[in-house]
């Protein structure tokens, strides 16, 4: 602890992540990347949605057993705290994940539309053909009204 | 020469059956189909005894999706021309006669009815815009009239005429959002000849407008946004060809 604080405040030091930290987040990480093989064994996960989230899963793993990589990318970064950039990265990962969704979302919804359209039209083209098969449409409806009127 | 008049029409059992009678007495050689976007009530049933054609949307779908089915159906079964106005009874059938014949005649590929066009009257004194309408109206017409480089006074009409090119463009692309203002910016940018003509429009039967400060803010603010992706969005080659 006291560590930590003197090296937060400590000029150009940098905070790195400690062991136990790597350790959970490599257990962390094992677990996920099983989670998620799970529910593509279930079908509750189609196997193309799968492949963002092992990457995700992969890159935690690889943070937790190589620190030297996450100490790369803060000082790239300009960030002197390890676990800053940890959580930035997470942050813009995540970010890109939901706008991915977004994009899925959109493409779905335009599916179910075309999908409704089409529906709908076959239906009124055989609502036309039975219409033409007998009289005109138009004429079929009003017809019975006319003649009960008359009679 | 085939002609389709669709009317899209949600939850309009009131006024279907009043508007399908305008549409086969202006315009007689017309088919008329009814766009059911997922009525809850009795409009296809009405308008099916009116003797229209329905297509039915398993469910609400908004009015681009429902307006984007009728060119659909005019597309796949070979019209020549088509048209749609309101199922609300707003739009006089025989203003739309007037659309269909400009369509028809060559004149242009997409007519737009407008109700503020120079030579527009509206019954029952002036169409009446209330404060936030009147300031929508203007932003579009303005921004509309930016990115096209033509003259629109009425951006937000249901009240169109269109011929096959057409059909062809608005089958594919068509914003379920955003339909009419839209729609105008894609048509001129992929070369189609748009054109307006004045119209005389009713006064809306009943009901209210949807449009409420805060709603007209956001909906301004949308239309802005969707005019600004529209810009860079890739012009096409013809729809067609």
């Amino acid at each position: 602890m006291r560590s930590l604080v003197l090296a937060a405040s400590g000029d150009g030091a940098q905070v790195h992540l400690t062991s136990q930290t790597r350790i959970v987040a490599a257990v962390i990480a094992i677990f996920f990347m099983l989670l998620i093989l799970d529910l593509i064994r279930r079908d509750r996960l189609q196997e193309r949605y799968s492949v963002i989230w092992f990457v995700a899963g992969l890159g935690m793993l690889a943070g937790a057993a190589f620190p030297g990589l996450l100490e790369f990318v803060a000082d790239l970064m300009g960030v002197r705290d390890t676990n800053v950039a940890l959580f930035s990265i997470v942050l813009l990962l995540l970010l890109g994940l939901a706008l991915n969704f977004s994009v899925i979302m959109s493409r779905q919804a335009a599916q179910i539309t075309r999908l409704a359209q089409e529906r709908a039209i076959e239906r009124a083209q055989k609502q036309a053909a039975e219409g033409r098969n007998g009289n005109s449409a138009g004429e079929q409806a009003l017809e019975p009204e006319e003649q009960s009127f008359e009679g | 020469m085939r002609t389709l008049v669709f009317i899209p029409a949600w939850n309009e059992e009131a006024s279907v059956t009043a508007v399908i009678a305008d549409v086969r007495k202006s315009i007689p050689g017309a088919e008329i189909l009814v766009v059911d976007d997922g009525s809850g009530d009795a409009t296809a049933e009405r308008a099916r005894e009116a003797g229209a054609l329905v297509a039915s949307l398993p469910f609400n779908q908004g009015l681009g999706a429902a307006l984007q089915t009728g060119y659909l159906y005019a597309l796949r079964n070979g019209y020549d021309a088509c048209a749609h106005l309101d199922a609300d009874g707003q739009h006089p059938a025989e203003e739309v006669g007037r659309l269909l014949a400009e369509v028809t005649a060559g004149g242009a590929d997409l007519v737009i009815g407008s109700r503020y066009h120079a030579g527009a009257v509206s019954e029952s004194g002036d169409y009446e815009a209330s404060f936030s309408r009147r300031i929508g109206i203007s932003v579009f017409r303005f921004f509309l009239t930016l990115a096209t480089r033509q003259r629109f006074t009425d951006t937000t009409s249901g009240m169109r005429a269109a011929n096959r090119r057409v059909m062809a463009l608005f089958s594919q692309h068509y914003s379920p959002d955003f339909a009419e203002i839209e729609s105008l910016q894609l048509a001129v940018r992929q070369g189609l000849r748009v054109e307006e003509l004045p119209v005389r429009m009713l006064e809306r039967a009943g009901g209210t407008s949807f449009l409420t400060p805060v709603r007209s803010a956001f909906f301004i603010f949308k239309g802005l946004v969707v005019l600004l992706v529209g810009q860079f969005r890739p012009r096409q080659a013809e729809a067609e060809q």
